[in-house]
């Protein structure tokens, strides 16, 4: 069940969340380069959901992957471009990452350095799944097959929520009489049961104490003694403050406070690296240098802890965390959450499985979803109930999604906004309405035309057979317009030059020569 | 579900296995010809007449006038009651069973050390390794590895007492003993002269836990050469299989998914890459008790040590073959390794959810 009921969907004029930019990612094998995506570039805004389609094979998966920058290292690589998340260029410092000689197509040096593969990796673990999140075609290889579902999510909630746990934790313990004075006048004043609930339910989270909901709404139902309801909380809250070091808390508290900051300095860093701004690089450079000496010694015995004995030491978090995953496990429509908490993965089924994977990029209320291929791997039934939680996280919570699928029909019935991809390049993209009722690119007007639409039966591979041909091998992709040699429009210029991906049309991006003369430059 | 009762049924599938090992080593001992054996019951200066009458004897003392399958369960009785027959050789004459208590400890000793300091290096080792595949360490490791695993084990033996042996070594009279000499002999120990307790039997864990240092010390030396080169040999197969497996499992596609949450890349490696890639070297580590318990028998003979290995060969080397010498230690052996595979297919379900059904 989806209750969270902020950020209602909104799809606006506002800042587009990830922007891709002249995206280029090869991989470099023994046959030769394989030039997986050839300047790439789109835009997803914040709460839409946008669609990937196009045959296997050319480019959906590595685009995914480039945008969380997984690609697998050797073999492959970004080679150029921009990758913004929430405005900031994840490939800033993609230079300074590895020296790269290429010889011939076989005969590739790469001489990567250490220093800077470290601090991008730094980086880009503050982005991962904070910032925004991925799940997988399939959701049983994914899940860690030794480690139990509750603690894949609890790690997930742990590795970017500790201060805000333990803000919780220390305003919990800090509960006093004023703030239960503020609560019951604010609930003494309201008559509606239903407002009445919501304040109820905005004290127990702002406190920390949603497990008391339940018992504080009977309570204060059954009860209409102010003072045996301020006793009783007090207990309730007493119960819970056992067994807890404030003062272990609070450092850990501090320790990640100054992490944070250590991450907030490093961005700067790499801001001014690219800038060019020398004398500011230097200083950050030193400022960093500084921080992380302060906090090496300063936490170094609590470091030693939390390496030796984490379990003990972070008990209170994890106890945390594992409510919220268990909120979570519920949130993604799992019956008895409190048991599958504790299962592990091969003890469920694949769309509770693939559940339990949108759980677990949930935790950190991320604003964006990659699901590559997420129901591909799953029967039609739960194919179905997991697109419906994804659609529902979308409209509920307003969480963007990259989708990405082969199935037409899925994107009809899922997306806003659909690029079309061939062979490492976008040929096309639009709102779902107009792909579907008026596609231009010959590419997609073949994929329109190859699916029974009058039933919209779901097919599991699009059936090329209005294009005559194969995908192209991407180690020596045919020249200009990689769709050339199967299209049956192709003109003399198709196989020179590479059309350029431009609006024909208010929001409606086609790259072919058909429809504009603009080509890309090179 | 639930472990224990995976436990539960290994041991019962123990019961089995033991009936068949028992029934390989009647065959074996079968197999051989009586011959020889009917013959060390005939006295040389008897005469003809007395020797058939002798030889009569021998047989229905050994039983081998009983059909087979009786014979095996003469046998079977035997076992059971902890009786093995009696052996003959220089290095021990006795009842087998008396042989194998009383050299066992030390061949534990040396096995288990060895598998303990097997394991301490290789997993670090290994870990290190198979997270930089094809790095200089990489290389380092393979080089290693593969040198190791081409040396017969008693010319690394040997190659080790040269180098570091006492007297012999670059270490001069400060270098490791390389026989069983100065090693404190039964009749100097303390705690066995007096029969004081002998809680694991074997020497050096005795001495540490009387306390008596400088017995612990001798005892001590005396491991270090013998467990050094049992330890390369089989650490070189067991490097190779944790760098694979690291490699392997560093390629899985949860690993993809721990970096997509953020997971640092230090703690990819040691929460979700190291375990996962460690599980199957644990049941490696059971094929290698084999390997083990085969070097152990060179290892002893190498270093003139009085354990297992010496026993086992000198039922074969003297002038007679020890029937019951062979069958008894080749039964024990046989049930060290279950008991070893039982341990690691235990320890396996302990650590990989996925086995108990
Ligand atoms: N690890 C890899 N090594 C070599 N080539 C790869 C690798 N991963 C993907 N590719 C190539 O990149 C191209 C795009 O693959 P992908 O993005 O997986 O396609 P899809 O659209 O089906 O998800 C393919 O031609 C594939 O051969
Ligand atoms: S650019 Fe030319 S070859 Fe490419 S799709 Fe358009 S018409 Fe066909
Ligand atoms: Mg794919």
């Amino acid at each position: 069940m989806i209750t969270q009921e902020e950020n209602v969907k909104e799809i606006s004029a506002s800042k587009p969340y990830i922007v891709v930019k002249d995206l280029v990612t090869q991989f470099f094998t023994s046959k030769g380069i394989v030039k997986a995506l050839d300047k790439v570039s789109f835009e997803i805004y914040p709460g839409e959901i946008y669609g990937l389609v196009g045959e296997s094979g050319c480019g959906k998966s590595v685009t995914s992957t480039s945008i969380m920058d997984l690609i697998p290292d050797p073999p492959g690589r970004i080679m150029g471009g921009e990758i913004y998340i929430d405005s900031f260029n994840i490939l800033s410092d993609l230079r300074s990452l590895a020296k790269i000689r290429i010889k011939s197509e076989t005969e590739v040096k790469i001489k990567r350095s250490k220093r800077a593969n470290k601090r991008h990796n730094e980086i880009l673990s503050q982005i991962r799944g904070n910032k925004i999140s991925m799940i997988f075609q399939e959701p049983f290889l994914a899940l860690n097959p030794t480690m139990r579902i509750g603690d894949q999510i609890m790690e997930s909630i742990l590795l970017h929520n500790i201060l805000s746990i333990s803000d919780g934790i220390i305003k919990r313990h800090n509960l006093n009489s004023n703030d239960l004075d503020k609560f019951m006048k604010n609930l003494n004043g309201e008559n509606d049961h239903l407002k009445r609930k919501k304040i109820i339910n905005n004290f127990v989270s702002e406190f920390g104490i949603q497990e008391f909901e339940e018992s504080l709404n009977s309570l204060i139902e059954n009860s209409t003694d102010d003072s045996y309801v301020k006793t009783e909380i007090i207990n309730m809250v007493q119960e819970n403050k056992k067994n807890i070091d404030m003062k272990l808390i609070s450092e850990i508290r501090e320790y990640y406070y100054y992490k944070n900051q250590l991450f907030q300095l490093t961005l700067e860093e790499i801001q001014a690296e690219r800038t060019g701004e020398t004398a500011i690089r230097n200083q950050k450079h030193e400022q960093i240098k500084a921080l992380r000496r302060y906090i090496n010694n300063k936490y170094f015995v609590l470091r030693m802890k939390l390496r030796l004995a984490e379990k003990h030491y972070m008990a209170p978090f994890r106890k945390e965390a594992r409510r919220r995953a268990i909120e979570l496990l519920s949130l993604v429509n799992i019956a008895g959450p409190e048991i599958v908490v504790d299962s592990y993965p091969h003890e469920l089924s694949g769309g509770m499985q693939q559940r339990a994977m949108i759980a677990m990029a949930l935790a950190s209320n991320p604003k964006m979803l990659i699901a590559d291929e997420p129901t591909t791997a799953l029967d039609v039934t739960t194919q179905a109930q997991i697109l419906e939680i994804i659609k529902d996280l979308n409209e509920l919570i307003g969480m963007g999604v990259l989708f990405i699928t082969h199935d037409l029909a899925v994107i009809a019935e899922m997306c806003d906004r659909v690029g079309v991809m061939y062979a490492g390049n976008l040929v096309e993209e639009t709102s779902t309405t107009e792909i579907f009722n008026d596609p231009k690119h010959p590419y997609t007007v073949g994929l329109m035309n190859s699916v029974p639409r009058a039933d919209r039966k779901r097919e599991k591979e699009i059936r090329l057979d209005t294009i005559p041909g194969t995908v192209p091998n991407l180690i020596t992709p045919p020249s200009g317009c990689r769709f050339h040699p199967r299209c049956k429009f192709a003109m003399d210029i198709c196989s020179l030059k590479k059309p350029k991906l431009v609006e024909i049309s208010p929001q409606h991006k086609v790259a072919c020569f058909l429809y504009s003369d603009e080509s890309e430059v090179d | 579900m639930e472990l224990r009762y995976y436990i539960i049924r290994r041991f019962l599938i123990l019961i089995p296995t033991l009936f068949g090992l028992v029934l390989l080593t009647f065959i074996l001992l079968r197999a051989i010809p009586t011959s020889d054996l009917i013959a060390s019951f005939i006295s040389q200066k008897a005469t003809a007449q007395e020797r058939v009458i002798e030889k009569q004897q021998a047989i229905a003392y050994l039983g081998l006038n009983q059909p087979l399958p009786v014979q095996f369960l003469y046998y079977l009785n035997d076992i059971i009651h902890g009786n093995l027959g009696v052996m003959y050789t220089s290095f021990y004459t006795g009842p087998v069973m008396g042989g194998i208590e009383r050299f066992l400890p030390y061949t534990l000793e040396l096995s288990i050390a060895t598998v303990i300091l097997s394991i301490l290096i290789a997993i670090p080792l290994g870990t290190y390794i198979g997270a930089r595949p094809n790095s200089p360490s990489d290389a380092i490791g393979r080089i290693f590895s593969l040198g190791v695993y081409a040396m017969p084990i008693f010319w690394l033996a040997l190659l080790a007492q040269i180098i570091f042996g006492k007297n012999i070594g670059i270490f001069g009279s400060y270098g490791l003993p390389i026989s069983g000499e100065g090693y404190p002999t039964t009749t100097k120990v303390p705690w066995i002269v007096n029969n004081v307790s002998e809680p694991t039997h074997m020497l050096f864990v005795d001495a540490l836990l009387h306390g008596n240092l400088t017995i612990a010390y001798s005892a001590f030396i005396h491991l270090i050469l013998p467990v050094g080169v049992l330890t390369l040999s089989i650490l070189a197969g067991l490097l190779r299989f944790i760098r694979a497996g690291m490699v392997d499992t560093a390629n899985q596609e949860f690993v993809k998914t721990a970096r997509a949450k953020g997971v640092p890349e230090k703690l990819v490696l040691r929460r979700h890459v190291r375990k996962n890639a460690l599980l199957p070297s644990v049941t490696v580590i059971g094929l290698l008790m084999a390997g083990l318990l085969g070097g152990v028998v060179v290892i002893e003979y190498v270093f003139q040590l009085r354990g297992m290995g010496r026993l086992t060969l000198a039922t074969i080397t003297g002038l007679n073959i020890q029937f019951y010498g062979v069958a008894g230690t080749v039964l024990f052996f046989g049930i060290i390794l279950m008991i070893t595979n039982l341990i690691v297919d235990v320890v396996y379900a302990f650590l990989d959810p996925r086995i108990r059904y």
